[in-house]
């Protein structure tokens, strides 16, 4: 599978593996953290959530802090961080919310 | 009348709150009260005075979430019809930034679904605020939504 990613270093897996392009998006203080809104990545089919933000803490390893008082979401439900990806899935991680 | 003809309104916005227009939404001939929560900028926080807040929100989840809290209430109380707004973006003190009706033939069903709608808003929609301060800027402390439990193996980041 062609390896193409947004910003270059943002792969998660070798050539030869099956692979999954999923959409990532960040809210509130992560978006300020990681500097972008959304993100494109390419990683094993079926990993989990939980790869995904560790790939996010190799850059960003204040992340980590953070990790305790998230929440993700895969295609706009919340979802529990061993949840599997597949290609085109849409993954959010989700600060506490304070609308209102 | 067929109630179901005229469905619910769910909305983000980025203008001001047009709170009449939601009040009218779900004003029928068959209601006998309408509740109203007006959830606005209130100029202080955490003993600091706020100057503004801004919004924003993961809007294509936020709406499905609104939805959600639609279905609930109609499935516990016996309601007619609701109207949820929330605004984005920079708000100003005053400004309104939630605003729910909820009509139903007898009153008792329309308060209890209306406070169960801006509770369950606070918990489980992804909206989020940042405030502004003469001193600089903090995202509000939030609430963590109810997450799903995790399957075997799921373990946190160290």
């Amino acid at each position: 599978m062609a390896r193409r990613t947004c910003a270059g270093y943002n792969s998660l897996v070798s050539l030869s593996s099956q692979t999954a392009r999923v959409k990532v998006l960040f809210f509130g203080r992560l978006k300020e953290i990681v500097g972008h809104a959304e993100d494109s990545v390419e990683l094993p089919d079926g990993a989990p959530i939980e790869a995904l933000f560790s790939h996010y803490g190799v850059n960003h390893p204040e992340l980590a802090r953070f990790r305790a008082s998230l929440v993700a979401s895969r295609n706009q439900e919340f979802a529990a961080w061993s949840t599997p990806l597949h290609s085109g899935d849409e993954v959010a991680f989700l600060p506490p919310v304070s609308g209102g | 009348m067929n109630k179901s003809l005229q469905p619910d309104l769910l909305a983000l916005v980025r203008d001001p709150i047009d709170h009449l227009t939601l009040i009218d939404h779900v004003r029928a001939a068959e209601d006998g009260a309408i509740v109203t929560f007006d959830g606005c900028v209130r100029n202080h926080s955490h003993g600091r005075r706020t100057l503004y807040l801004d919004y924003e929100a993961y809007e294509s989840m936020a709406l499905l979430k609104m939805r959600e809290i639609a279905g609930q209430i109609h499935e516990q109380f016996p309601i007619h019809l609701v109207a949820i707004a929330h605004r984005l973006g920079r708000l100003e003190i005053g400004e309104t930034s939630v605003f729910i009706a909820v009509s139903s033939a007898h009153r008792p069903a329309a308060f209890e679904a209306c406070r169960f709608a801006i509770d369950t808003l606070k918990r489980t929609v992804p909206i989020w605020k940042k405030e502004y301060f003469e001193d600089g800027a903090v995202w509000a402390d939030g609430e963590m939504p109810p997450a799903p439990l995790e399957t075997r193996a799921a373990k946190p980041a160290s």
